[in-house]
């Protein structure tokens, strides 16, 4: 997970049934609420709240400080552009360590910014801080590392799958697990991948795939495209501690009476930061007083990056390849896919209203800048097996159920209809933590 | 984090200024998969020197003293292709020819006025060599244990964080 973490709301639920675009999600806000609370409190989301129709509030830890700078531009975005906000980015890093995460071995962030390399006091949100340990103390879990998913198995008599085949990494055996419930879980692109590899009588196209929809619909945000300028005030001011979080920008067009030539909208992530010994590389100056004003703090600066959402689109797609396989046996996965107009629009602004908010703040030198974005650049990959009412139209249900199969699940951001433009991960555990309490419940019915 | 994200983060806080071969050697990745030149013990005590004429020990050791040649040395070979090597190294040789017919001495049997004399020519004669020079130096010293706990205050487990507060006299940079 990377850690910044959103929640979305009814407008992302209802905009693709509005608009008219692919098909309806078939759950609201009100279905997923109460398992965004589920999980924010086990992981610890720490954050600001602001009552946002548009971006509604988790159940925070302490936010973390705004540098200065922020502190000032926040006011004067806010003055000058009413329906605007700046918020402290909503992180899972613990700001302070409740109950829930003590209990689990974990200490609060220590600020160091290290969170890419593991974090060994477990303050931030992962698989191995959080999860694991619980669910290795029920004395029920057998982790299998080393072991590539081929396919999930398919009983053609009892109509539901019976667990899947796996190939060891190492030796490259294969293996057969059998189980009574089958959740995929293995992001967005390697969920697709097992399912369209996953070929029976039943199901000729791929696992589930009645609806032909099985990897289509390919999602990512797209992004690198914003501003930066220098800030020329604040020198007097410095900071301790190194915050692995930035501040936030919550989408604020299309929204409310905005109107725009595109769909959708986007928000920002960024943040202030005061130049180190970094600053006069390319200059033409070296020696005593070069080092000497190097080891003293330089200027601040500050800068805004849009993410901004990509519509579903049937054509943009994945598919595995008819020929090519890995050294696993599994076939190559293919993609084609591209952003398109309403895409290319939205970039626009996502690039002169960050110059221009940055401008109106009273920053200096300020500079715009589009990078170019692809599908995949952002690794928010989303949608190729996505929820929704219709089978003919959808590969999962309202409870990401297969259609036609009610033993397997699939929980992860393949089952997206829409991107919203927030960090998706916190909605991927919610929606999975919805499903298992789902399928136990059913498992207790008889059902499953 | 995932290693995009940590790579973008890193790069935004290095302010986007570092080239991309120099940060992706001062993250200590290899990138450069394809021939590299061999480096004498001289080549490398050359380096020194004309190093620690960028960074000199002040009140702090400078460049010489954290083995920024090492960091240089390590750097070239790892993230930049041949062709880049072989521009950078006959710089270096340049550098110490040009010492020869200036002062009829290598440039490691300079005296440090003649030193920063000599780097001063480089550094309006060979443009590249010395911008290259001066950033492996100074991303080298900055990222050394001398140059990041002496010369800058290091503190690898801050513990806490405060964005907003008054600047201490004689605070230094941090180095992390």
């Amino acid at each position: 997970m990377g850690r910044q973490s959103y929640r979305l709301s009814d407008i992302d639920f209802e905009a693709n049934a509005k608009e008219g675009v692919a098909i309806d999600w078939p759950i609201r806000y009100k279905d997923v609420a109460p398992w965004y609370s589920y999980v924010e409190k086990f992981v610890g989301i720490s954050g600001e709240k602001l009552n946002l129709p548009q971006l509604p509030d988790s159940e925070f830890l302490p936010p973390m400080e705004m540098y200065c700078v922020e502190k000032e531009v926040r006011k004067r975005i806010e003055k000058n552009f009413p329906g605007r906000v700046m918020t402290i980015g909503r992180v899972a890093n613990l700001s302070k360590a409740g109950e829930a995460q003590l209990g689990v071995g974990r200490a609060p962030c220590q600020y160091r910014n290290k969170c890419s390399l593991g974090c060994p006091y477990g303050a931030y949100f992962s698989t191995q801080s959080c999860t694991l340990p619980p669910a290795a103390k029920t004395g029920r879990l057998t982790l299998r590392p080393d072991s590539v998913v081929t396919e999930i198995l398919y009983d053609e008599n009892k109509k539901r799958a019976t667990g899947v085949r796996i190939v060891d990494a190492v030796t490259l055996q294969p293996k057969e697990y059998f189980a009574k419930i089958v959740f995929v879980c293995g992001s967005a692109l390697g969920s697709t991948a097992i399912l369209l590899n996953s070929k029976s009588n039943r199901f000729p196209n791929g696992f589930g795939n009645d609806s032909g929809e099985l990897g289509h619909n390919l999602m990512d945000h797209h992004f690198r495209t914003g501003a930066s300028g220098v800030w020329e005030g604040d020198l007097d001011k410095y900071y301790i501690g190194r915050r692995a979080n930035g501040i936030y920008v919550p989408r604020y067009r299309n929204i409310g009476t905005d109107k725009r030539d595109y769909l959708r909208g986007f928000g920002y992530q960024g943040g202030g930061s005061r130049t180190g010994w970094q600053r006069n590389i390319a200059e033409m100056s070296f020696g005593a007083d070069y080092k000497d004003e190097l080891t003293k703090p330089g200027p601040w600066t500050m800068g805004l990056g849009g993410f901004g959402e990509t519509l579903p689109y049937h054509e943009n797609r994945m598919y595995l390849d008819k020929n090519e396989k890995d050294k696993w046996g599994m076939p190559l996965v293919v993609f084609d896919a591209e952003l398109k107009e309403n895409e290319k629009k939205m970039r626009i602004d996502m690039m002169n209203d960050a110059k221009e908010m940055l401008e109106a703040s009273g920053l200096k030198n300020v500079r715009s800048y589009d990078n170019g974005s692809y599908l995949g650049m952002a690794i928010h990959e989303m949608g190729t097996a996505r929820m929704g009412r219709d089978p003919k139209t959808s590969v999962l249900n309202a409870n990401n159920q297969v259609h036609g199969v009610k033993n397997v699940f699939v929980t992860d951001g393949a089952c997206m209809v829409s991107t919203s433009c927030v960090n998706p991960s916190l909605t991927y555990m919610a929606l999975t933590a919805r499903a298992a309490d789902f399928a136990v419940k059913e498992m207790k019915r008889q059902n499953i | 984090m995932k290693r995009r994200e940590a790579l973008q983060q890193a790069a935004l806080m290095m302010g986007g200024i570092l080239s991309a071969p120099t940060l992706a050697g001062a993250m200590g990745r290899i990138t450069n998969t394809g021939p590299s030149i061999a480096v004498s013990a001289d080549q490398e005590s050359l380096l020194a020197e004309v190093a620690d004429v960028i960074i000199p020990t002040t009140s702090t050791p400078g460049a010489k003293a954290a083995g920024a040649e090492k960091f240089i040395v390590r750097v070239m070979r790892d993230c930049y292709p041949k062709a880049d090597q072989e521009k950078f190294y006959a710089g270096l040789a340049k550098l110490d020819a040009d010492s020869k017919t200036k002062f009829g001495k290598e440039f490691v049997a300079l005296d440090p006025a003649q030193k920063n004399e000599m780097v001063k020519q480089t550094m309006t004669e060979d443009k590249p060599f010395f911008l290259r020079m001066k950033e492996l130096t100074t991303t080298g010293y900055f990222t050394s244990e001398i140059g990041a706990t002496k010369a800058l205050e290091y503190l690898p487990v801050p513990g806490q964080f405060n964005g907003c507060m008054p600047l201490k006299p004689g605070q230094k940079t941090w180095a992390l």
